[in-house]
């Protein structure tokens, strides 16, 4: 109750003129930096946090989170209409979103994105209203064996699923866990890997991966496939926006089990990319349309989504109450907190009772405003669909270098991206997965590092990882992940045998 | 034109040459435990075997694999088509800077293999640039690669 009258208080003070003015033009400024490849949330309030110093803070972080939300949605729109993922956390929309776009159908497969994102988003945030303090607990609570035991089960909820050749799998699995390590390794300090190229000291960012395996991979297949874009009816389809939007109830039962694996690996902290992949990942296993997945099921896009919003927002709540930024975002805005005046923590609750409730209340609003603002941009985005192939490939490709020389201003990124685009391509003639190869890359030295800590800890013994009910259950589940599908398999075959 | 066979070599000596370099390298920090715990090369020298070991038993599947063709003689010219300006474009980037760069190949690969008309194609390389240059260098600062003719106008 006390909650829901700090909350109420907190409307009072997002809901103004001027504030819903600054989330509109935070969310407008936060899609274009998201459909931009190479610049994110990050620049975009590097760029405005200047222009903050003179507000309010209350203000202040309606602006800037607003930007983040128009991020998160915009990333999305690459992701489906080009197989660029913008960020590590819309991977996993590409695997179905691409496909449907694809087939003509652009519009259904942004409006499923964006109104499943919706979803996710409001379902973190009423998380964050009713258990605010709870939350902050929790993820206290976390230490690097639990940190593993979350990832391992993001792993092996992914792992295994879908039909490539186990060896291929297996490769491709070890080859993502290779590339994490290059570079700095975090718990040493010694450098990994780098074939004596003193720039690969820096590690190799997700974000030229992606854009080689990917957009380029990607292109030369379409081109090979001689891809024309589908001539599609030049009429602006709100009709079709409406429809899918009314037609989401029918995913009622993956939105809720997205948006609770979402709040769940948000507060853990799993983090949004670990939550999406693992969603797909189990929408994947138990979804009644799972032979579908993969080649364009709106399932394949719910559940992604969902999960990504739910655990962004989700996440930013242990982020304030604890003062440890989970993202570059994140960073960039604590940064703005401290120029602010304000100080990250727990006592924030208690100190700046009106800035705190301020920001929750403009969590709702502001998620609000970015999916009116965005659905209202799927038509426009929908249409780029329709510009002759021969004009998206070179312009798709230029986007691509241009993403992976900004990511870090380095050429040598660009000439990377090339080598994992050629590998995208054979990887994607011969069926290799690529879906593993990019959640090692991601999450893999994050693994490795929480592995190592908990070694370090325990001394070298693997009873650490059994060492509280939290962290068992934890394993337990990964590893009934792993090993209760093929065993199920197995029962199944010999049934069968024996009928 | 290429048949599955090669194509699943190929593939397979490409992943097991990465998977030998980066376990021999991995030697380097050291394998096992140490002071520190695990030592820092244990984690990539695993990844490098498994590389490896799965690798050869891709190699040795693949070359039992059919001789039909995966990418046929057109396939292959297409995919040139686009790979090899690509890849002039990204040797080019040092040397021309990234706007001049941009803006030839997009009128190139408009003009000549296209057979776009000059104008159409002349208008979209220009729009190219100047969109390239509004959003990255002014409106959020990203300083794209200006290359040695940049330095040689003093930009």
């Amino acid at each position: 109750m006390e909650n829901l009258d700090a909350l109420l208080h907190g409307f009072s003070i997002a809901f103004s003129f001027g504030h819903i003015a600054l989330m509109v033009g935070g969310v407008l400024l936060g899609i274009l930096v998201g459909v931009l490849p190479g610049l994110g949330a990050p620049n975009g309030v590097s760029l405005l946090l200047p222009v903050t110093f003179g507000m309010p803070p209350v203000s202040a972080i309606i602006l800037l989170s607003s930007i983040y939300w128009g991020a998160l949605f915009g990333g999305s729109v690459t992701s489906i209409l080009f197989n660029i993922p913008g960020e590590p956390s819309s991977v996993a929309t590409t695997f179905d979103g691409y496909p449907l776009a694809r087939s003509g159908r652009a519009t259904q497969a942004l409006a499923t994105a964006f109104s499943s994102a919706a979803f996710g988003a409001l379902v973190g945030v009423i998380l964050i209203t009713c258990l605010a303090s709870w939350i902050a607990g929790i993820a206290l609570e976390f230490g690097p064996a639990e940190y593993f035991a979350v990832y391992f089960l993001a792993f092996s909820s992914f792992i295994g699923v879908g039909g490539a050749p186990p060896s291929k799998t297996l490769v491709s699995l070890a080859i993502g866990f290779a590339i994490a390590a290059i570079g700095m390794d975090t718990v040493s300090g010694s450098v990994r890997l780098t074939m004596g190229i003193d720039e690969l000291v820096k590690g190799v960012n997700f974000v030229v991966a992606v854009m080689g395996l990917f957009g380029i991979g990607e292109l030369l297949i379409a081109v090979e496939e001689e891809m024309h874009a589908k001539a599609v009816a030049s009429r602006v389809e709100w009709r079709e926006v409406v429809r899918t939007v009314a037609g989401m109830p029918r995913h009622g039962w993956a939105l809720l089990r997205s948006a609770a694996i979402g709040c769940w690996m948000g507060i853990t902290p799993g983090g949004p990319t670990a939550a999406s992949f693992m969603s797909y990942g189990i929408a994947k296993r138990v979804s009644p349309r799972r032979a579908n997945f993969g080649k364009g099921e709106p399932e394949g896009i719910v559940a992604p989504e969902t999960a990504d919003h739910a655990a962004g927002t989700s996440a930013l709540l242990p982020m304030l109450s604890l003062g440890i930024p989970g993202s570059a975002t994140a960073a960039v805005m604590m940064g703005g907190l401290m120029i602010w005046g304000l100080n990250p923590g727990p006592a924030l609750f208690v100190e700046q009772k009106d800035f705190v409730w301020g920001l929750i209340a403009s969590m709702y609003l502001g998620n609000i405003v970015a999916v009116i603002l965005v659905m209202l941009t799927v038509p426009i985005f929908a249409a780029l669909m329709r510009l002759p192939f021969f004009i998206i490939a070179p312009l798709i490709f230029i986007v691509c270098v241009v993403g992976a020389y900004s990511v870090s201003n380095s050429y040598l990124d660009v000439v990377l991206m090339m080598g994992f685009g050629v590998l995208g391509y054979l990887f994607k003639k011969l069926h290799y997965p690529l879906a593993p190869l990019v959640l090692a890359i991601v999450i893999g030295d994050k693994a490795e590092d929480a592995f190592r800590q908990s070694m370090l800890m325990s001394r070298g013994s693997l009873h650490i990882f059994v060492g509280n009910p939290l962290v068992t259950t934890l394993m337990a589940m990964g590893v009934a992940l792993l090993i209760v599908p093929p065993l199920l398999r197995l029962v199944k075959r010999k049934e069968q045998s024996n009928a | 034109m290429v048949s599955r066979r090669a194509l699943e070599a190929l593939t397979a000596a490409i992943t097991g040459a990465f998977g030998v370099a980066i376990a021999v390298s991995s030697l380097d920090n050291g394998i096992g435990w140490g002071t520190g715990g695990v030592e820092s090369g244990t984690f990539p020298f695993m990844t490098g075997l498994i590389v490896t070991a799965g690798s050869l038993y891709n190699l040795a599947r693949g070359l039992m694999a059919g001789r039909e063709s995966l990418i046929s003689a057109h396939d292959l010219k297409r995919v040139g088509a686009l790979f090899l300006p690509a890849v002039a474009f990204v040797a080019l980037i040092p040397v021309l800077g990234m706007y001049a760069v941009t803006g030839i190949y997009m009128f190139a690969t408009l003009r000549l293999q296209n057979r776009v008309a000059a104008w159409r194609a002349g208008v979209i390389a220009v729009v190219a640039v100047v969109a390239l240059y509004a959003v990255f260098e002014r409106a959020f600062q990203v300083e794209l690669p200006h290359g040695w003719l940049g330095a040689a106008l003093d930009w």
